[in-house]
């Protein structure tokens, strides 16, 4: 018998990843390095906090690859689906997304990967922890548990105050939840100074008892939220990021290692992953 | 239509646009996006006697139309493929071609051992740019007199179609394709990845943590044609199956006019899951308006000056 794992399926026993032509309708610049896109696509897109899709960033042969994105909303009506992406301009594929023209049609593959457990999630006042561009999946959990009325605190941060994404609709999903938003500057421009996960440590001593937390963001910022965790004897879920070919486990490219020394796919088993199951140098 | 069932040696494919070993999982990974039973094979992730965790990130880089990667033969191993993958290929109608690699001689013929019980497993493909252990690391594939002994173990242990992927790093491409041919190869895939270097600057490291790795993409298609031009004209008898940077249905017609009797479609994979059957669309389409009937008429079809 083969294992029903080798397609991944979603919650509802079906294959629900498509590769469709999507074309670009807005893009909004939100910070000096960061800007957002729309991507209209032709059907529905049943995607989970946490999943991402892999998106053309070129026209031709160079840059070669897609490249993965974690999306950061879903608005399906109509049979059409919206899918929203913040993208942070780091080399040639991003900057060719910041200059596409409006109307462009790329190729995105979607949705991809596992993502967070709202369910559990939604049972007790998680934290949500967003460092940076790491912010689009913890954004769009925030919007679903706020849809479905849980609660949560939404942690913020970023290098500076220009670079603190969409607070607005952070801060309207926080209030939707009555939760508490929390922002945090590394260079104390704005907010708690600090790092994103010292706010959460202050929180914690001060008696907010966190019994799971969400967490995308940069390495050190993923590391520092699971050796809290694994002290505090909470739950961390992590959204990692690997250079990726394929986004569909082929490549083996993405791979992330695991406490028993497996080594896989952070596409298709991740790319959220319980600390807990995590190799040790992310726990530290 | 266009008929465009071709034959590598005795083995009859549908089409003859294949899966490239490593990049289409075992065969079901993609089964919503590119069915394999569509295509005229698929290759398996190389195979050995024994699952492998492969090497550490990061593996892979992109480079100027292409990728390099270090992946570090990563696999399941021969056991769990046969259990758990090959029925179900099977049952879907899928020819299955598997990609054998070992560290000794001895680990290539553990593991066509193993799938000569699986009776759906259409043939072999023999990767020998592994380092032999026993051979102070030198890749089997680099020395003719290590590939004639290496091909013919594997040759006594199967009357299956047998491949070899050969190596464009070989110091002498003819020669190891001969040296192929005489240990008892059917036919031969050519090429597998270039041996190659990204560099970080800043770190003053290399990108990937093995250090170099194999160069594949549209990058490297031209040094593929060329070589699957020169072991055609020196081998006009064998079959080959041509891969390197094909992305289009236009890129399997050219590999198919220097020689090859098939085209296997690699990292295009990795842009579009389902470019194999894109691509072969593309090449019946080419035939329609070329007024080519069979595409198996094209095969060295190149005409030179």
């Amino acid at each position: 018998m083969a294992k029903p794992t080798w397609v991944p399926h979603n919650g509802a026993r079906m294959i629900a990843r498509r590769d469709l032509t999507a074309r670009l309708t807005e893009r909004h610049d939100l910070s000096p390095t960061c800007f957002s896109l729309l991507l209209a696509c032709p059907e529905p897109v049943h995607a989970e906090p946490g999943q991402f899709g892999m998106l053309t960033c070129g026209s031709g042969m160079d840059p070669l690859l897609r490249r993965p994105f974690s999306i950061a909303g879903v608005h399906s009506a109509g049979g059409e689906a919206t899918v929203e992406l913040l993208v942070k301009e780091v080399g040639r594929g991003t900057g060719w997304l910041r200059r596409a023209p409006l109307g462009a049609t790329l190729d995105l593959l979607v949705p991809l990967g596992r993502g967070f457990d709202l369910e559990a999630a939604a049972t007790g006042r998680p934290a949500l922890v967003a460092g940076g561009i790491g912010l689009p999946p913890v954004l769009f959990a925030a919007q679903r548990l706020a849809e479905r009325g849980a609660c949560f605190d939404l942690f913020l941060g970023a290098v500076t105050a220009a670079e603190l994404l969409v607070v607005d609709r952070c801060r309207a999903a926080t209030d939707a939840a009555g939760g508490e938003l929390i922002l945090t500057t590394d260079d104390g421009s704005h907010g708690e100074a600090g790092f994103v996960t010292e706010a959460l440590r202050r929180r914690h001593a001060r008696g907010r008892r966190y019994q799971r937390v969400l967490a995308c963001g940069p390495d050190p910022m993923l590391q520092a939220v699971a050796g809290w965790a694994s002290e505090a004897g909470a739950v961390a879920e992590l959204s990692l990021e690997e250079p990726m070919a394929c986004g569909v486990g082929v490549c083996l490219g993405c791979v992330v290692e695991l406490a028993d020394g497996r080594r896989v796919a952070s596409c298709k088993e991740g790319p959220v992953f319980e600390a807990s199951r995590l190799a040790a140098h992310w726990r530290p | 239509m266009v008929e465009l069932a071709v034959s590598v040696g005795a083995l009859r494919l549908a089409n003859p646009v294949l899966a490239a070993s490593g990049t289409f999982g075992y065969g079901l990974d993609l089964i919503d996006l590119c069915p394999p039973e569509r295509l005229g094979a698929v290759v398996s992730k190389g195979l050995s006697p024994l699952p492998r965790v492969g090497n550490p990130v990061p593996r892979i880089v992109e480079t100027a139309a292409g990728m390099i990667n270090a992946i570090g033969l990563q696999n399941i191993g021969v056991e769990a493929f046969c259990q758990e993958v090959a029925p179900e290929l099977a049952r879907r109608g899928a020819t299955v071609i598997v990609n054998v690699f070992g560290e000794r001689p001895e680990a290539y013929r553990e593991v066509i051992e193993r799938c000569e019980q699986v009776d759906s497993i259409a043939g072999y493909e023999l990767n020998v740019s592994c380092p032999n252990v026993d051979h102070g690391g030198m890749e089997f594939g680099h020395d003719p007199a290590q590939l004639v002994a290496l091909t013919a173990l594997c040759r006594a242990a199967t009357r299956r179609p047998l491949w070899v992927k050969l190596s464009p790093n070989a110091p002498h491409l003819v020669a190891t394709a001969q040296a192929a041919v005489d240990g008892g190869a059917d036919a031969l895939t050519l090429i597998n990845t270039l041996r190659a270097l990204a560099i970080d600057p800043y770190r003053r490291r290399p990108v990937l943590a093995s250090g170099c790795g194999g160069l594949s993409g549209p990058a490297i298609k031209p040094i593929a044609l060329r070589m699957v031009w020169e072991v055609h004209r020196a081998l006009p008898a064998v079959p080959l199956v041509g891969i390197g940077g094909i992305e289009s249905g236009r890129d399997a017609v050219e590999f198919l006019l220097a020689g090859a009797s098939a085209v296997q479609v690699g990292t295009a994979i990795f842009r579009q899951p389902s470019a194999p059957l894109r691509i072969l669309e593309e090449m019946e389409a080419f035939c329609e308006s070329q007024g080519v009937q069979e595409v198996r008429s094209l095969i060295g079809g190149l005409e030179w000056r």
